[in-house]
């Protein structure tokens, strides 16, 4: 049976607008990637006011340049991820934010890696570099206390800072920060299941940045693939310019990680990891230090997201078994949105309040 | 005077041509960038996994024997490169003690040499 001419033409507008659609893509896509983009950088104005191996203490500065004399607090951010996400773009940054409500905001960049950083274990970043962040932050300000926010395994790094000197901790708070290693989900109990043999203490390799990057998609399933990675930002490309760049920004932070170090992966899994589970069984130590957790009597405000699949509410909310005067909040969102998310307005407010209960003039 | 006769639509053919020269130009703009601007190529590798990620290219697993393989001096070079890191806090560490020290020594001063000046 041959095909009537109107019929042609229905199917021919319908090819057409395919057509079109497939183009306007195309051009969207074209005009993003030639636009300037977000390149790894923070988007607050900061100086560098100390440097060690790689890590780098920025100091926010306010409009005119110039630190603000509110009381400090220190951004400690995941090492095995950029640390921008605090400080995403502007209008959406964290740390911004609190600097904005006058806190003197300091923000621990621990850099890129390299092959030697690899004999980096938990000792070297709370009781070197972690430690000596605060140091710095007391003597510039001469303050003897400063405000500390972990995220992610940065918590984890300020809770073990907290319970070792807990003096000169002011007010702690605890982001998306795994306490009891035996929750199902999170990449410690993934790789556990999975029976991975895990990185060697004694013998340690720089963890590539492509093997990072693969334990995180292994949560979130489907974002492994090439095809539904690829499917996915077609689909997106029908959005607005302005809500596709934002994708961008969030791309250079979430496919831009960076390599770990074996020994500290190691050692979290050995002390921290499923059937170990030391910060719930009160064996935790930090060289041959053993942590007393009743130590970190400061305010303590633990944050969890509500679909986190890298470090699960349960496992974050279990902070008040080890540190009973925490106060947990659970929050709508996921691991980084959170943070950095167009929901992040309700984590910056409370955190505002919670550092603000100590006095914000100074 | 005459009506101005108004321009019939165009086929569906002859949009079917308007729209393949628009395709053709956008091709040209995506060669043309390629041509004027070394980053593109990055981009658009990227874009081709699934990823708008900026300034670098996408992580990805290097070929099998494209490592070089690492031997027991480099290890050692590694382990004393990490050692002398270490030694780097620890002077860090030093400094932060003097400063310190330095900056209680001049509030001592300043505090006694008020009581002289009101003495």
């Amino acid at each position: 049976m041959s095909e009537t001419e109107p019929e042609r033409d229905r199917e021919l507008e319908a090819l057409l607008a395919l057509s079109r659609r497939g183009r306007a893509k195309l051009e969207r896509l074209h005009e993003i990637l030639t636009t300037p983009g977000h390149y790894g950088t923070g988007a607050s104005p900061a100086a560098v006011v100390y440097r060690e191996n790689k890590l780098r203490l920025l100091r926010l500065l306010d409009e005119s340049g110039k630190p603000r004399s509110g009381p400090p607090v220190l951004f400690v951010p995941a090492p095995v991820s950029r640390y921008f996400i605090l400080d995403l773009l502007p209008g959406r940054s964290f740390a911004g934010h609190v600097g904005a409500a006058g806190f003197d905001v300091y923000i621990a960049d621990f850099g890129t890696p390299s092959r030697e950083d690899r004999f980096a274990d938990l000792e070297y970043y709370v009781d070197g570099l972690v430690r000596r962040s605060v140091r710095t932050v007391c003597a510039l300000t001469g303050e003897s206390r400063v405000n500390i926010v972990g995220y992610c395994l940065g918590g984890t790094l300020s809770l073990l800072y907290a319970a070792l000197y807990p003096d000169t901790v002011k007010r702690l708070v605890l982001l998306t920060t795994t306490v009891d290693g035996d929750v199902e989900g999170g990449i410690s109990w993934v790789a556990h299941k999975m029976g991975l043999a895990g990185e060697s203490y004694d013998e340690p390799r720089l963890v590539p940045a492509v093997e990072v990057k693969s334990w995180f998609e292994m949560l979130s399933p489907g974002s492994n693939s090439l095809t539904s990675r690829v499917s996915d930002l077609w689909d997106r490309l029908d959005d607005a310019p302005e809500r596709l760049r934002d994708v961008r920004t969030m791309a250079t932070w979430v496919d831009d990680v960076v390599p770990a170090p074996g020994r500290l992966l190691a050692e979290l899994y050995k002390k921290f990891g499923p059937g170990r589970n030391g910060l719930m069984a009160g064996t935790a130590t930090i060289g041959d230090r053993v942590l007393d957790f009743a130590a970190v009597s400061m305010p303590v405000l633990a944050v969890s997201a509500e679909k986190d699949t890298i470090s699960p509410p349960a496992g974050v909310d279990a902070i008040v078994k080890i540190v009973p005067q925490a106060e947990v909040m659970r929050l709508q969102g996921g691991h980084v949105g959170i943070v950095a998310g167009r929901a992040a307005a309700a984590l910056w407010k409370r955190t505002v309040e919670f550092l603000g209960s100590g006095g914000v003039s100074g | 005077m005459a009506e101005e006769k108004p321009s019939p639509d165009p086929t569906v053919v002859e949009r079917w041509l308007a729209e393949q020269q628009q395709w053709q130009r956008t091709v040209a703009t995506y060669i043309d960038s390629l041509a004027k601007n070394d980053e593109f190529l990055v981009h658009l590798g990227n874009a081709m996994r699934g990823s708008l990620l900026a300034g670098k290219p996408y992580p990805t697993q290097p070929p099998p024997g494209a490592a070089s393989p690492q031997t027991q001096a480099d290890d050692r070079l590694d382990q004393v490169l990490f050692t002398l890191h270490k030694i780097e806090g620890q002077i860090e560490d030093l400094r932060l003690t003097l400063d310190d020290l330095g900056a209680r020594k001049g509030k001592k001063k300043g505090k006694s040499g008020k009581r002289k000046d009101r003495g």
